[in-house]
């Protein structure tokens, strides 16, 4: 413990040396949880850069969980075990997959960039951004923190059994509100993103669209028929097979495809 | 230095994660790629909340932190739908292109 009593105030870790620590030239020692620290760092930032730069979309999912599993490794150094397992549950578990979920749904010729910045965003955009990480970097460095120290020490927290019962312990008696009104936001988010994933002819009737679908799995075997009623229009007969425009399967497959190309003329 | 971890230690790692995802945001022009930037800028931001709930004896960073992983998943869910109904109407997921609020 002799390296440790002579940390510097406001150390998180008063954590011994190491027995077989490398010693480093200023006469400290190097700890474990630091040489952890900078491996998750240096992966996490690395991974980060991968992020931003990749030319695929599914690279740059891929490098996001390896960020977020180093990030929770982060906060287990922190103390926050539990936020670990949320990180990794809640992030890499269910917000990655729906990423790539999407990057699988959208059409592969529609993720290519069609125009790259312009030079001079580009330079703006690296002038502002190192001009921010330079501002932070600066407070960091110079800065002291006023902050009134709370009670919750780690003995306090391991009184009560551990992280998790002690972040329970909060959030449902003093931050019971906050904590009901996220769950509210959620379940907004969630009937917000089935009515955006809604199809369109659920949403407004296409009008004026003549090519049926012939399709194994709509309960009728075309969707002719439910859109003609749809519009008011009495029902149409049996579907003739002999039509060319109904059996034209891959052709109304691929109008079915791409709602856009027939545009909609309205006043 | 080399005398355990420090809150800078962990404020430093935020911010870089932050400027990075800036730049992500302000560069690229994918809007699937300035979705994940977005993430990894929340992360970045729970990260500093939670060394500073550590280092003041707190509880109220880590609690934070939850909301805001809790308010990111709404974020993405609705995010995510946004951009399918943009690939479906409009052929591209580019931000640059998108410029009209109705065609």
């Amino acid at each position: 413990m002799g390296a440790a009593t002579n940390a510097r105030q406001g150390a998180l870790y008063h954590q011994g040396c190491f027995q077989a620590a490398r010693r480093n030239s200023v006469g400290g020692c190097v700890t474990g949880a630091e040489i952890v620290f900078y491996f998750l760092s240096a992966v996490a930032v690395l991974m980060a850069i991968g992020v931003v730069f990749a030319r695929n979309p599914v690279h740059s999912a891929l490098f996001l969980v390896i960020t977020f599993l180093n990030v929770a490794g982060v906060f287990v150094l922190l103390g926050a075990e539990f936020l670990a397992a949320v990180q990794v549950i809640v992030y890499t578990g269910a917000i990655l997959v729906v990423f790539l979920f999407v990057v699988m749904l959208v059409r592969p010729e529609d993720l290519g960039e069609l125009s790259h910045s312009s030079r001079m965003q580009t330079i703006v955009s690296w002038i502002l951004g190192l001009g921010l990480f330079g501002e932070i970097a600066t407070v960091i460095a110079t800065g002291v923190v006023r902050g009134q120290q709370g009670l919750i020490t780690s003995q306090e927290v391991a009184q009560v059994g551990g992280n998790t019962q002690a972040i329970g312990r909060f959030l449902y008696s003093e931050y019971l509100l906050p904590f009901e009104i996220a769950s509210l936001v959620l379940l907004v988010a969630t009937i917000a993103a089935i009515v955006l994933g809604l199809p369109e002819r659920f949403a407004t009737p296409i009008i004026g669209r003549s090519l049926g679908t012939i399709s194994l799995g709509h309960p009728k075997g075309s969707d002719l028929i439910h859109q003609d009623e749809a519009l008011g229009i009495p029902a149409a007969g049996p579907i003739d097979l002999a039509q060319p425009e109904t059996v034209d399967v891959e052709h109304a497959a691929e109008k079915q495809r791409r709602p856009g190309v027939q545009t909609v003329v309205r006043d | 230095m080399g005398t355990g971890l420090t809150l800078e230690h962990f404020l430093t790692l935020s911010a870089l994660l932050f400027v990075i995802g800036l730049l992500g945001v302000l560069t690229r022009k994918n809007i699937l790629i300035i979705f994940m930037s977005i993430e990894l800028m929340l992360n970045a931001v729970n990260i500093s909340l939670i060394a500073f709930g550590t280092s003041l004896n707190s509880m109220a960073g880590q609690i934070f932190a939850i909301f805001v992983i809790a308010l990111a998943a709404a974020e993405a869910a609705i995010g995510l739908g946004l951009i399918l109904v943009l690939s479906r109407t409009s052929d591209t997921v580019d931000v640059t292109s998108v410029s009209s609020m109705r065609d």
